[in-house]
């Protein structure tokens, strides 16, 4: 029966070519044959493999992981034994969720005042974008101060301790605020002691809101104007809703960076595992810390999605 | 130029013919209270505003700008004078023994040559197979394509760190398909050989390519179809509709990535300290300076940051100055050219 068809088939296609979608869909799998072969050798396989070591005990033996004594083990010591490692957890945790909000309003508010018409505005939005040309190599270590603990304190530090020195209270009882609690003076300082970290994490960020800012239609603000908007209203009703996709893109890129930036204590703990060669035991690490930032994007993504505006097409 | 310059002047006198109106309807009499209050808060706003923005704007550039500052006023300064607390910024005098020392440390010409080397090709061989496959996810439709779009979004998520031992093994042992052992009788060491980086760059796997592949996707799609479609009327295959229509439409784009690229593998430490053993890129040298520094300048004695931070800042700064060169004169595709591309649509 099947041969049949296929010997009809075949009479039918050596006159008929085969259909245009058909021809087309095959020209696609053909633009991405190059990247599939790549991504199959150089990151599933790798993938599925430091899977397969989070489940052992290694021993990398003349090229080849020996792994012995399966089991989970792996995955309870990251959490009994190794009391650093939910610290390390939890403060990562913590300070991503500290960070992302900041991040965001101060890259909105960033790319609002950038998105408007001022002299030297050039020289201003390159300069902004600098940290993202400088921020990702190792120069920033050394702009930081901690290429090692001793008695120097880098840039960025030096930069804090302007501001951390009691400034902040001094600024307070100047304008005649005295004995304000310590706790949200301790928080002022919290920020204007991070400021430097602020500025130079959020590059990207202000790039992707300025690129939306920039989308918002003329028709939008026209209509806007007519119905005689303020510019505060304006901001709510129209440039948020506008910039909102973009605002789960940035959220998202916030946390995965912060996550995977190997100045964290937990991609730390990892990496030093793994140069001890302990492969097993950091993949085991590496997966748990992986699980985590999985369902906490997931969380927030959905969050955030719920509030995300599209613009029906 | 001449456009701008109309612009002003029509805007000059629009501003001018709205005051004058502003007046008449003043000595007309015809504003309510609540109008002349409006227009009087709007003038304040237009007045303080811009000062508010210059303090912010001043401010926060200061942060940004004040590490190179910083730099530019330490590596020229002679490490004594670090210490020396009757100097904050500028210095009693200026040497460049600072840069002279650490380009020897760093063995900077031959590093730069070979970063530029490795940087150039290996961002060559991503931006094609980035696009390809970019413009492939972008115009095809194929079965499993939201299933691998899914891989492209994931490989962006997953660090490197986290794959790169298992493909340390793979190039250590390289061995695919058993042609290797075929041909040579043994398996090849790949590891030090520059094929490390311009392996996985050629199959799409390169620094950062699943977001340049995203990049050139949403670019592509911004794309107006008609182009392609005309080309295909005349007898064009996809893949020379691609390289004669598509390419030079998106030479914004491609240029845009192949900046962020080289900015991106100038600035790789990690991959590459993976995959040599010896510190032959700039960035690797960078990382190790603070070693190599107390090595050969002290004799191995272990020094402090202090004493070593003009050798330590004049080496940030040739590192970055070429990258910095580079931002000056194409910032203008740096900045603009992601807003006009990929991700402005997204």
């Amino acid at each position: 029966m099947k041969n049949k068809n296929v010997k009809n088939n075949k009479n039918i296609k050596s006159k008929k070519k085969p259909s245009y979608e058909r021809k087309k869909s095959l020209y696609g799998y053909g633009f991405i044959a190059l990247w599939f072969v790549g991504m199959i050798y150089f990151f599933i396989l790798p993938l599925i493999k430091c899977f397969r070591y989070s489940f052992y005990d290694t021993k990398p033996i003349n090229g080849k992981m020996e792994l012995t004594n399966f089991g989970f083990h792996n995955y309870i010591n990251a959490f009994t034994t190794n009391t650093d490692y939910l610290q390390a957890l939890v403060s990562v945790l913590k300070d991503t969720a500290i960070k992302t909000p900041l991040i965001l309003i101060f890259s909105i508010f960033v790319a609002t005042i950038l998105n408007q018409k001022f002299r030297g505005r050039t020289f201003v939005r390159s300069v902004f974008f600098l940290p993202v040309i400088i921020a990702t190599g190792p120069v920033i270590e050394i702009i930081n101060g901690n290429m090692s603990s001793g008695g120097y304190a880098g840039g960025s530090e030096q930069f804090s301790s302007m501001f951390q020195t009691d400034l902040v209270s001094q600024v307070l009882e100047f304008i005649g605020v005295y004995g304000i609690s310590d706790k949200l003076e301790m928080a002022i300082q919290a920020v204007t002691g991070q400021i430097f970290n602020l500025v130079w994490n959020s590059g990207i960020q202000i790039l992707l809101f300025l690129s939306a800012l920039q989308n918002i239609s003329v028709s939008a603000k026209e209509a806007a104007q007519i119905e005689g908007a303020t510019s505060w209203e304006f901001f709510w009703k129209v440039t948020l809703p506008y910039i909102s996709p973009m605002i789960l893109a940035s959220v998202v890129y916030t946390i995965v960076d912060s996550f995977i930036s190997t100045d964290n204590p937990v991609m730390q703990i990892v990496l030093s595992k793994a140069s001890e060669w302990q492969h097993g035991y950091s993949a085991a690490m590496a997966w748990i810390y992986f699980a985590i930032v999985g369902i906490v994007l997931a969380i927030v993504a959905l969050f955030v999605n719920k509030f995300v505006y599209y613009e029906v097409e | 130029m001449n456009l701008a310059k109309e612009q002003k002047l029509i805007n000059k006198q629009l501003k001018a013919s709205k005051k004058a109106r502003l007046k008449r309807m003043k000595q007309d009499g015809i504003l309510t209270p609540e109008d002349i209050k409006y227009n009087r808060k709007k003038a304040f706003g237009g007045f303080a505003f811009p000062l508010f923005r210059f303090f912010i704007l001043f401010g926060l550039c200061f942060v940004i700008l004040y590490p190179i500052i910083f730099m530019l006023s330490t590596a020229f300064r002679p490490s004594q004078q670090m210490s020396d607390p009757s100097v904050v910024w500028i210095p009693k005098s200026l040497t460049l023994s600072n840069i002279k020392d650490v380009w020897e440390v760093m063995d900077f010409t031959g590093s730069v040559l070979n970063t530029l080397e490795l940087n150039i090709i290996s961002s060559l061989l991503s931006l094609i197979t980035c696009s390809l496959t970019g413009y492939g996810f972008a115009r095809f439709k194929f079965k499993g394509k939201k299933f691998l779009f899914a891989i492209v979004i994931f490989m962006i998520i997953v660090p490197p760190q986290i794959t790169t031992i298992p493909i340390f093994l793979q190039y250590t042992y390289f061995d695919l398909f058993k042609i290797p052992t075929l041909l040579t009788g043994d398996c090849i060491n790949l590891i030090d050989s520059p094929i490390t980086m311009y392996a996985p760059a050629l199959f799409g796997c390169g620094i950062r390519s699943g977001l340049f592949i995203f990049i050139f996707c949403q670019f592509f799609k911004g794309l107006p179809k008609e182009l392609e479609d005309a080309a295909y009327l005349d007898g064009c295959n996809p893949f020379r509709t691609y390289i004669q229509i598509i390419i030079p439409n998106a030479k914004s784009s491609f240029l845009t990535v192949f900046l962020f690229s080289i900015v991106w593998y100038w600035n790789d430490y990690y991959i590459s300290s993976s995959f040599f053993t010896k510190s032959t890129t700039v960035a690797l040298q960078l990382k190790n300076l603070n070693i190599t520094l107390s090595q050969q300048l002290f004799d191995g004695a272990s020094v402090s940051t202090r004493q070593i931070i003009v050798w330590l800042e004049a080496g940030c700064l040739i590192s970055i100055l070429p990258l910095l060169i580079m931002y000056i004169f194409l910032q203008k595709y740096f900045v603009e050219g992601i807003e006009r591309s990929g991700l402005g649509g997204a």
